[in-house]
């Protein structure tokens, strides 16, 4: 199953939401819970999918577990710098080739 | 965590024909992408290329520019994202070009590749939440920002 996309994951306003409160402060997941309406399973699920998205990181401490948010998880931001790299120097090799054809006309 | 993209080549042509071939459309179109470049100051355009669903792009590059030193320096404005209206990537391009002996040195830079933190904010925005909750979550991550720059 591939990794879930780090843009739908923040598409639903409830994991939005989690996102928000872990920007301020690292959370237990009772504590992030608490600010929830919604059932603490349903709380774990949308943590679970932030997770494997790369947004969050979950650390044990005793039988607690905590989550914050993983500043190194945006990998579309590496993704695209790779993606970059590779594409100017493609392009690049293309524009010598325009270049060349100009000006021989 | 914001990054830079630096290149560097080397054309043996003389400015002039780089300039050309760099702010020309049909040449641009030729070695880049179809587009409705004009080198002038304040000009909005875009590119279009084949979408690439895994980086969230649908395509399209909007684009304004905003230096123009004639066979000197141009820079434009390189966004894009998943459908109209949302812009998860937020760069620019500045093109330098340096006189060589039998040649020009052409320099980019693709900056404003930014971390999470700001992706996040942009999608935050993008998501139409209201200002207050926007100006609050800003000032958070403007604050963890400086904390971790």
């Amino acid at each position: 199953m591939p990794l879930p996309d780090p843009f739908q994951a923040i598409a639903d306003p409830g994991r939005r939401e989690i996102l928000f409160l872990l920007s301020k402060e690292k959370l237990s997941m009772n504590a992030l819970a608490e600010n929830f309406e919604i059932s603490r399973p349903a709380v774990s699920k949308h943590v679970k999918i932030l997770y494997e998205a790369g947004l969050i990181m979950i650390t044990e401490v005793g039988r607690e577990r905590y989550c914050e948010l993983n500043p190194d998880g945006f990998k579309e931001i590496r993704a695209w710098m790779a993606y970059y790299e590779e594409f100017w120097n493609a392009k690049m090799v293309n524009f010598g080739k325009v270049l060349n054809k100009r000006m021989k006309q | 965590m914001q990054r830079d993209l630096s290149f560097k080549w080397y054309f043996p042509h003389t400015p002039a024909a780089v300039w050309a071939c760099l702010t020309e459309q049909e040449a641009i179109a030729e070695w880049l992408m179809k587009n409705d470049f004009r080198p002038v100051v304040g000009h909005k355009f875009n590119f279009h290329t084949k979408p690439i669903p895994k980086m969230d792009f649908d395509g399209i590059i909007y684009c304004e520019v905003l230096e123009v030193e004639a066979l000197k320096r141009l820079v434009y404005s390189w966004k894009g994202g998943p459908a109209p209206g949302v812009i998860t990537l937020d760069t620019i391009l500045t093109w330098t070009l340096i006189p060589k002996e039998n040649g020009t040195e052409v320099r980019l830079e693709h900056s404003g590749f930014k971390g999470f933190k700001n992706y996040l904010s942009s999608l935050f925005m993008g998501a139409g939440w209201n200002g207050r909750i926007r100006k609050r979550l800003e000032t958070l991550l403007n604050e963890n920002a400086n904390a971790t720059t």
